[in-house]
């Protein structure tokens, strides 16, 4: 998998973009700018996804996270952050004691990991050396029957065939855990937003709870309660 | 001054004259493979865990999460790439893992903004420091 000419440099352009865009977001005051900040460092990722021949990986990746995920995070900004103007230059890390055991906590996990990856790696490449060789020889004869895109810059890979293939005949049973997990997700994020108003209205309440919260709020106790269908 | 600088030119004739380590780094920045992937991966990863200890607002800690799991989904993916080229059979296990990651980081910012709507509505405030009720 050893990325050369134009795939190198745009590897480097979007591993920089990814790193910087993410320390950005650890890094901004405002939040809806660190909420931006990470979406751009979702969409290099992206791109280094498609370096690595994931295309359904990527569009997945842009149309969940960055369709789904972040929109939610910014309606959840802008409904939770009123009021940040007055604040504007309040502390936004946590007490220097702390910040300081983390940033030496995480510089040390960078210098263990980055040698940790370079020596591991090097017994890996020589271990599959000849196989890694050998197949990409193989591929670049197989992507020569591939049919060209309708831009005629590359071909067309047969990777989002090949993952659905595998989700549905061996990895079948977690798709279904999944959907029931979403399904869960969906029901809890509606229960937990919910106000007692908007309980009471469906006369989803217990009454005598209902009685002595409208003694303290006097809007709850006008809400007409609807009968449940 | 020139005593200063001239070990550096030493190093660059010497460079010059038979390639040394600058050369070979040269080369291989030119031809990334899968090690490169792995470590922007641990970047990431650590970004996102320096996030989490750091910061004191609860959103741009569940951002940080999110990047600590899409770190996860980089290291997946490149390793599948490579378990390909190796000839590995089932090799797109860990894109189909990646599909999973994403659901479970979907489903957990729904849930996760969930509670932080509630507990904005009930405590007026999204600093983690200021949320203490469990705290005696």
């Amino acid at each position: 998998m050893i990325l050369s000419g134009w795939e190198s440099v745009f590897f480097w352009i979007f591993s920089i973009a990814a790193i910087f865009a993410g320390l950005l977001t650890v890094m901004a005051r405002n939040t809806i700018h660190s909420a931006l900040f990470l979406i751009s460092s979702l969409v290099s990722v992206a791109a280094l996804f498609v370096l690595l021949q994931a295309e359904f990986i990527a569009g997945v990746q842009i149309l969940v996270y960055v369709g789904g995920v972040m929109v939610l995070f910014l309606f959840v900004i802008m409904l939770v952050n009123v009021g940040s103007e007055e604040r504007g230059n309040e502390e936004i890390f946590n007490r220097p004691r702390q910040v300081t055991a983390s940033v030496i906590f995480c510089g040390l996990l960078v210098a263990v990991l980055i040698g940790a990856l370079n020596t591991g790696y090097a017994g890996f490449e020589r271990r599959d050396e000849t196989k890694l060789h050998e197949s990409a020889q193989a591929r670049r004869t197989r992507d020569q029957d591939l049919a060209t895109s309708a831009t005629g810059a590359s071909r067309i890979t047969n990777d989002t065939s090949r993952i659905g293939n595998s989700l549905y005949r061996f990895a079948s049973l977690p798709f279904e855990i999944a959907s029931v997990l979403l399904l869960v997700a969906i029901i809890g994020s509606v229960m937990l937003a919910r106000t007692l108003k908007q309980e009471a209205s469906v006369d989803d309440v217990d009454p005598e709870v209902l009685r002595t919260e409208a003694a303290q709020d006097p809007e709850l106790a006008e809400v007409q309660t609807e009968p449940v269908t | 001054m020139f005593k200063v600088f001239m070990p550096a030119f030493a190093l660059l004739f010497q460079e010059a004259a038979n390639p040394g380590r600058f050369t070979i780094a040269w080369e291989k920045a030119q031809h990334p493979d899968l090690s490169k992937f792995l470590i922007i991966g641990a970047l990431l990863f650590i970004i996102g865990v320096a996030g989490v200890l750091t910061r004191r607002n609860i959103i741009v800690i569940f951002m940080s999460i999110e990047l600590i799991l899409n770190a996860a989904n980089l290291n997946f993916i490149a390793m599948s790439r490579y378990l390909q080229d190796t000839g590995n059979v089932n090799a797109v296990a860990g894109q189909i893992f990646t599909v999973f990651v994403i659901v479970v980081a979907a489903a957990e910012a729904a849930i996760g903004l969930g509670i932080v709507i509630a507990l904005y509505r009930n405590k007026e405030t999204i600093l983690i420091d200021e949320i203490d009720i469990l705290k005696w």
